[in-house]
Parts: structure tokens; C-alpha cells; sequence
């Protein structure tokens, strides 16, 4: 009985005791530490980076020139895992109830409704943003503000900028739709040839807020918060939209593609025309990859193209806080911005304000080529549209279930 | 030390595992489906989840179509395997060596049979390409569409391809315990082949046909990694449902994927209860060899 005792307290010290009010003192310690110090501090240590691993070309760029500087500049070992948002956030909910005050994840790449996620149930350390010297330097405020329409509070740190396009092969398809009217228009003259991801995936989640945007009379309405009204109100066109064009698309509607990647794959052997993605360099990549064919373009609707940002963002049990913070501002430096800019490398956009930068280094910026496929500014900057708030976006992607999937 | 804290000690390695992680899950699993424990505070009230799901017709057609899909594969796989083992076992003991090639589908991860079917399947795979060159079709549409049917005919390939080594297995551990002599006596006191293997072999074999139909039956009810690769979107499998739930939507949308784990949960309790409960009952019907 006393062994039972026993043998029950140590399991209950083993899973309760590690006091929460430790870490929470040494992180507001953390938060007022000057960054220059926490540079020193992040030398010879190890970074674990989580984030998304679906493309073999933005690993590699992570692997082997991210990595590389960090070695060099501060002896950081970089160690990449590839893991979805969704997965690590529900990794970080299990470690936060389990009362796991060190983690294993030091940076997450992540944004929209994972961040509000994680920041809504206190899963992210910060704020740290505005104490990173390119945060400060290059980093427009108003362009970190908000990420989906939730105030972002320093909590996490841009590094890219993507931008919703089309892609179609010009072999086939010989002047590609003007806007959202001539898209519908195309799709019914060329049935089975046009489909998009099913939401929640990501890329399909924002096509459907692109109609919503162009068939309910602009995204300015939607940017001032949630309203419930306005969404019954005007959600009902989207669906009809949406339901007309089904029977015209790739297996006559019956089924979506589960994921972008199985787009991809559909458009790069030919059983769809059109393509599409939330990164603007998507199509250079695949034809530079070799799966996408050479004379594969992008364009964008005149109705407007969705924009985002990426972030990274510093769990609360993080094991390294100095060296993800320092990760984070390398990130954001001029330089693996420009690296990142290459269409070789990934081809992602700059997060930096490029009015900051000095003509040396806007001269570098404006040097990049970015291939043939991708649409320079002058074409993507003037039919820039901000992303929804998420509760549209939640309520956008469980409506089309209910009125396009299920009806 | 008393006669049950010995036993449990000895026991840990068992229990211990089993309580923490299975019993803790299950726990969690049902708590968190009455909106208890949850990752974000929740405020609408306990069987909230349950009654949106009994509201919701899609999720009706997503149950039955995944159970009609596990209980056609499950059942066409341990029926296939039966009859392929049988056949297996009375081959001569030289061929019996290279029969062993069955095992190869039982090492591939579900997740390699379902890129499989895929790869051969799909309206551009590999089939409809080879059909094309070899002008049984003159463009790839006329392939058939066997993964986008509407019927899951892609899943249920993928499974039974997975299935009938498994059922086979088990079959073939009755087998070859089985005395040869009982066949050899029937067959020259007349018997035909197929009345030997009905009632002299088939009632020896029942128990592992049906410990394989309810072990295929709810692995295919419940399973992930097959539908990720090959479910269609309507009606879709629950379990991508509930993944889309938990992974992909808002936090506050958890109870209702817990929900429909606890409904899985219980149903599969009930599925292998119902079902013991009647082989029982048949088998006290039956006469035994």
C-alpha cells in the first residue's frame, strides 16, 4: 500500500510540479534584454525551426543558405523539421496542458488563423517583434499590424509576402480570363478543364474568398471586423456562384482536389488547364523543377488578387528563445531577402519595406530576375486585395461545406 | 505485498501504457466532446456538438458510406483470402515456398498501397495510359473512372489489396494445423471439392474469417491513411472529416470532431458486441464436426 503510495506521488510530482511562474519571470527577463546582448547569447546554441514541408525547393534554400549564414555568423545550428501549422499548434496545445514548460520547437513559420489560433489560447511567446534591429530598420508597422484581420501585437515576425495568382500553359490556353466574369465564361466553354482545392486547404480556401471578393462587390466592406449580417446577406452569391460553375469543372464537380498539391499534379499532366497559388513564383519553381512544362504562365483578375504575409512566431516553451529571436531577425535582413527573392532559390516577395532600403540595395532588389512565368510588381501591386478577417474565413470555408459541398 | 498490487506490478508493462495512453485518450476524447478541457474556454452547452452532428445529414452520409465502404472491402477481402489461402494450402509443398510472395502487401504501409492505386488508376495513371497506347481507347477520358466514381472504388481496391494477405495469414495459421486425413477420408467416402470445402473445411476456418472481418471492418471504418490518398470529396470518409476538423478549422470546432470520434468509438463497442453476440448464436445452431 505504501509502495502504491509512494509509486502514485512520484507520478503526480513527474506530471504537475515544474512551477509555472519560473518560466514566466525569465521570459519577461528575455523581453527586456538588449537584442544585441541576446546575439551574443544565441551563439554556439541550436535552433529547431518547424514549419511547412511541402516544397522540396524552400527546404532546400532553408538547408543549405539559411543554415549556412547561421553557422557562419553565429555558429547556430539550424535544424529543420517539416511539420504542417495545424500539427504543431495541436503539439503545443498537448504540451501546454500537459504543463510541458520546455518544448522542443523554438520557431514556427505560421500565420492567418494558426496564429490566431495560437495566440488566442497563449501558445506564442512575445512580444518580440520590435526588438529585432531589421524589424526596426526595414519592417513597415502598418504592415505587421494585423495578419487576417488579427491584431498581430509583436507576437510574430514578418519574412514573406504572397500573393494569390492563376496559372495556365500558353501552349493551350491562348489569352487566359480578364476577370472573375470572363473566368466563369472560360470555365463554361471549357468544361472539365478548370477545378480548384477543396477548402480548408489553403489554396482553395483562398480562391473562394477571391469570388467572394469579386462577386459580392469588393473586400473594403469586410475589412472593419466580423458581421454576421452582412455575411448572410451576401455569402448566398458566392455559393450560387460557385454552384453554377460545378458541373463544369474537372470531374464534372463531384469531387475537388483534396489539396493544392494534387492541383499541381492535375495541372502539370494536363487533365486540368489552370492552376493556381497563393505564391506568386509557384509556376517559375515547377518549371525550373521540371514538373510544370516551359511554357506555363501566371495572371491575375482584375477584380483583385488576395495578399498575405508570413510570419514566424516563438512558442511559450520554447528552448531556445535568444536563438529563435535571432533566426527570426536574419529572416527579415536585406540580405536573405534578396536570396529568398531569387526565383532559383524560392522566388518568395520581400517583407521589407523597399521605400527603406538604400539605393544599393533597392538597385539589388530590382536586379533579380524573376523568370518568365512570375508577374513582376508592376502587374501584382495594383490588384492587390488584404486578406479577409478570419471569422469570414472560417464562416466562408464551413458555408461552402454546407452550400457547395453538401447541398 | 498483496496478491493484486504483485499482479499489477507485474503486470505495468501491460496496464501502465494502456491506462495512461489508451483509457487517458479515450478520457480526453470524451471530455473534450462535451466541450470540457477544452484548448480555447468553451461556452455553449454539453451535447452542443451531438445535436449539430444529428442535425447534419452530410455527416449521416459520410457514417454510411465509410461503413459501406469498410464492409465491402472487409468482406470481399476475408472471403478472397479464405478461398486464396485454401487454394495456397493444397498446393504442393515445392510451389507452397514461392506461394509466400502473398506476404509482400502486408509489409507495404497503407499509405504506399493507397500511391498505388493511385499511380495505376488515376485517368491519367498508368493503366488508362497503357490502354491508350496499346488503342483499346482513343483518349484518356474513356479510361474508366475508377478512383472519382462516386463509389469509393478506389479506397476499396486499396484495402482489399491490403486486406486479403491479412485475412490470408490468418486463415493459414488454422490450416496448417488442420488435419489433412479428415479431407482425404471425405474425399474417398465421396465427397466433391466443394461440399469438402464447405463443411469440412469452411466451419474449422469461421473464427479467424471473423476475427479478420472485424478487425478489416473498423480499421477500414476508422482509418486515415487510405481516404487521404483516395476519398473523394462527397460523401467523404468521417475520418477525413474529423482531421479536417481538428487540424484545419477553428479551435473552437473541437468538440464537434471529438464528437464524432466518441460516436466512432462506440460504434465500433457495439459493432464487435452485436457481432459476437450472433456468431455465437449461429455457432450454438450448428452442428459440430
Amino acid at each position: 500500500m505504501t509502495k502504491k503510495c509512494i509509486f502514485l506521488i512520484a507520478l503526480w510530482a513527474i506530471l504537475v510540479l515544474p512551477g509555472p511562474a519560473l518560466a514566466k519571470d525569465s521570459d519577461d527577463l528575455l523581453l527586456d534584454t538588449p537584442f544585441r546582448q541576446i546575439q551574443e547569447q544565441a551563439h554556439d546554441t541550436q535552433v529547431r525551426w518547424y514549419m511547412f514541408g511541402g516544397w522540396a525547393h524552400v527546404n532546400d534554400w532553408v538547408d543549405t543558405y539559411v543554415a549556412g549564414e547561421m553557422k557562419k555568423q553565429y555558429n547556430i545550428d539550424l535544424i529543420r523539421v517539416p511539420m504542417d501549422a495545424g500539427v504543431f499548434i495541436n503539439k503545443l496545445l498537448n504540451e501546454k496542458a500537459a504543463g510541458k514548460k520546455i518544448g522542443n520547437i523554438d520557431l514556427l513559420w505560421i500565420n492567418g488563423e494558426n496564429f490566431k489560433n495560437a495566440k488566442e489560447a497563449g501558445l506564442l511567446f512575445g512580444p518580440f517583434a520590435q526588438k529585432l534591429f531589421n524589424v526596426k530598420k526595414y519592417v513597415d508597422p502598418k504592415s505587421m499590424a494585423h495578419d487576417f484581420g488579427y491584431p498581430v501585437e509583436g507576437y510574430e515576425v514578418p519574412y514573406g509576402r504572397a500573393q494569390f495568382v492563376f496559372e495556365y500553359d500558353k501552349a493551350s490556353v491562348s489569352t487566359p480570363p480578364k476577370n472573375m466574369d470572363g473566368l466563369k465564361e472560360w470555365i463554361h466553354s471549357n468544361p472539365g478543364l478548370f477545378t480548384y482545392p477543396q477548402p480548408p486547404d489553403f489554396t482553395g480556401s483562398a480562391f473562394i474568398r477571391q469570388v467572394f471578393y469579386a462577386v459580392t462587390g469588393g473586400h473594403e466592406q469586410y475589412l472593419s471586423g466580423w458581421d454576421p449580417d452582412l455575411f448572410a446577406q451576401k455569402a448566398p452569391l458566392l455559393w450560387d456562384w460557385l454552384n453554377k460553375i460545378e458541373p463544369f469543372l474537372w470531374q464534372k464537380g463531384q469531387t475537388y482536389p483534396k489539396d493544392s498539391a494534387v492541383l499541381d499534379t492535375l495541372f502539370s499532366r494536363g487533365e486540368v488547364a489552370m492552376g493556381m497559388s497563393y505564391h506568386p513564383s509557384h509556376a517559375q519553381n515547377k518549371i525550373i523543377e521540371g514538373s510544370y512544362p516551359k511554357s506555363a504562365r501566371t495572371f491575375v483578375l482584375a477584380d483583385g488578387s488576395i495578399y498575405n504575409t508570413h510570419f514566424t512566431a516563438i512558442p511559450f516553451n520554447a528552448p531556445n528563445k535568444t536563438g529563435a529571436m535571432v533566426l527570426a531577425d536574419f529572416l527579415i535582413s536585406v540580405e536573405a531577402q534578396l536570396s529568398k527573392y531569387n526565383p532559383d532559390k524560392w522566388g518568395d516577395f520581400p517583407a521589407l519595406d523597399l521605400a527603406r532600403l538604400n539605393s544599393e540595395e533597392s538597385k539589388k532588389f530590382q536586379a533579380v530576375d524573376l523568370g518568365p512565368a512570375t508577374l513582376g510588381s508592376d502587374i501584382l501591386t495594383p490588384v492587390a486585395v488584404p486578406e479577409i478577417p478570419s471569422e469570414y474565413l472560417e464562416a466562408l470555408e464551413q458555408g461552402w461545406k454546407e452550400n457547395v459541398l453538401d447541398k | 505485498m498483496s496478491w493484486t498490487s504483485k499482479h499489477f506490478l507485474g503486470l505495468s508493462p501491460l496496464i501502465l501504457p494502456y491506462l495512461v495512453l489508451f483509457c487517458g485518450g479515450v478520457f480526453l476524447t470524451f471530455c473534450q466532446s462535451f466541450g470540457v478541457l477544452t484548448p480555447l474556454p468553451y461556452g455553449g452547452g454539453a451535447l452542443d456538438a451531438y445535436v449539430k452532428l444529428m442535425g447534419d445529414p452530410s455527416f449521416f452520409a459520410s457514417f454510411f458510406f465509410s461503413l459501406g465502404v469498410a464492409a465491402v472491402s472487409a468482406l470481399f477481402s476475408v472471403l478472397a483470402g479464405t478461398f486464396l489461402a485454401y487454394r495456397v494450402w493444397q498446393l504442393p509443398r515445392q510451389l507452397a515456398t514461392a506461394a509466400l510472395v502473398y506476404k509482400i502487401p502486408l509489409i507495404l504501409p497503407h499509405i504506399s498501397v493507397a500511391f498505388v492505386i493511385l499511380v495505376f488508376w488515376s485517368p491519367s495513371g498508368i493503366l488508362a495510359s497503357m490502354a491508350h497506347s496499346l488503342g483499346f481507347i482513343q483518349t484518356l477520358q474513356q479510361f474508366p473512372n475508377v478512383l472519382y466514381s462516386g463509389w469509393g472504388i478506389g479506397m476499396i481496391l486499396a484495402y482489399t489489396l491490403k486486406g486479403i494477405p491479412f485475412a490470408m495469414l490468418l486463415v493459414m495459421a488454422l490450416l496448417v494445423r488442420f488435419d489433412i486425413r479428415q479431407v482425404q477420408t471425405a474425399a474417398m467416402l465421396g465427397a466433391s471439392g466443394l461440399r469438402i470445402f464447405f463443411t469440412i473445411v469452411l466451419p474449422r476456418l469461421a473464427p479467424a474469417m471473423h476475427t479478420g472481418f472485424i478487425i478489416l471492418f473498423l480499421y477500414s471504418f476508422g482509418a486515415f491513411d487510405i481516404p487521404y490518398i483516395l476519398s473523394e470529396s462527397r460523401p467523404g470518409m468521417l475520418s477525413i472529416h474529423v482531421y479536417n476538423l481538428y487540424f484545419k478549422h477553428d479551435l473552437a470546432r473541437r468538440p464537434e470532431a471529438m464528437a464524432i470520434l466518441v460516436i466512432m468509438f462506440c460504434f465500433a463497442l457495439v459493432f464487435i458486441i452485436a457481432y459476437s453476440k450472433i456468431v455465437n448464436h449461429l455457432d450454438n445452431g450448428v452442428r459440430k464436426l
